[in-house]
């Protein structure tokens, strides 16, 4: 994939990192969410995507076929969203904070 | 998880020097959230003539820890944030931060009691460490291994702390590897991370278990196939890259 050169292979990150930005457009964590890659139909969660993040925007690739999921642009009046690579995104409607207080294993 | 993520202005209360490039800083929260371990805050920093600038760190603290939270960040020589938190930030300071943020990559002892192996390479040991703290002090038990790179000894992050938890004999097991130079009397694996060590490391953990692994991009890349290879599957591993050097 000539996007993919090893430097931008060196500075990739997972979608975890663009977790703040994924929050700010849609009001929610979106990380945990699932998504299906509409070139290879992989379902996963978003924080499985693979994030480049060095460029003027933000591309989300599928961590299976490496084709893009997600474009995000942001100028200073709008955010520019581009999800022709996913079939769906899924928003949870209310979400509530797990309690973890009870022991593992 | 709270609806809204709004930045507010947390402030310093303490700053440890954990190794040579490597310090921790306290920040206290008006508006703290308990977050889930493997979670991070972006930090901004404005200049005055307006310029903006932020990134993302792991919490290193326990959730347990009510109205604080601990960062852990590395210098890295040009970087705009990092070399402003180690070089100008003291107690007292104010700093803008909003979080906690992410889902994905956490970890949490009651949802997820299956064995656990966690892997770092360099400061990559932050979010994981925010893991094994929670850990200890919710008593899990749960088999557990660390597999810690690092260049040498002396940029072991969290060390004496690593060695107490590992002593309170609670199914955790700490593997450290030193790839450049290691000290004369080095028990520890002294090579980059390969096949055969996650294969001693990892066997003892069963094919149920949950990975997580953080550090360098290509690291965590090598890192992840190895895994591939001695037969865990691609679901049963978490990763956090954060680029060439992190930070």
């Amino acid at each position: 994939m000539e996007e993919t050169t090893d430097i931008n292979r060196e500075l990739m990150l997972d979608a975890n990192a663009t977790a703040g930005l994924l929050h700010e457009i849609f009001g929610l964590e979106m990380t945990a969410e699932p998504t299906e890659c509409a070139n290879c139909g992989n379902e996963a969660e978003i924080g499985t995507l693979l994030a480049f993040t060095h460029g003027p925007g933000i591309v989300l690739r599928c961590s299976a076929c490496e084709q893009v999921v997600l474009r995000i642009v942001r100028t200073p009046e709008a955010t520019y969203l581009d999800a022709r690579g996913a079939v769906y995104l899924r928003l949870t409607t209310h979400k509530t904070h797990p309690e973890s207080d009870t022991l593992g294993g | 998880m709270k609806p809204t993520l709004n930045w507010q202005l947390a402030s310093v209360t303490n700053i440890k020097p954990e190794t040579a490039k490597v310090k921790s800083f306290t920040l206290t929260l008006d508006s703290w959230t308990r977050h889930r371990a493997g979670q991070h805050y972006d930090l901004r920093l404005t200049a005055e003539d307006g310029y903006q600038t932020q990134r993302s760190y792991s919490i290193a603290s326990e959730p347990e820890r009510e109205g604080e939270i601990d960062i852990t960040v590395e210098r890295i020589n040009d970087g705009e944030v990092s070399t402003y938190l180690h070089d100008a930030l003291i107690p007292g300071d104010r700093i803008e931060a909003r979080g906690p943020i992410g889902g994905y990559f956490v970890w949490e002892a009651g949802l997820l009691p299956a064995p656990l192996l966690l892997i770092a390479g360099g400061s990559g040991i932050v979010p994981l460490m925010s893991m094994l703290r929670h850990r200890a002090v919710v008593r899990a038990k749960n088999a557990t291994a660390l597999l810690y790179s690092s260049r040498n000894f002396e940029e072991i992050v969290y060390y004496d702390e690593l060695e107490k938890i590992q002593s309170a004999n609670n199914g955790l097991r700490i593997f450290h590897t030193l790839t450049r130079s290691q000290p004369a009397d080095w028990k520890g694996y002294a090579r980059r991370i390969d096949e055969e060590m996650l294969k001693e490391v990892a066997s003892p953990l069963g094919s149920a278990v949950q990975v997580y692994i953080c550090g360098p991009t290509l690291m965590v890349e090598s890192a992840a196939n190895a895994l591939i290879k001695i037969g865990i599957d691609s679901n049963q591993i978490r990763t956090e890259r954060f680029g060439p050097t992190g930070g």
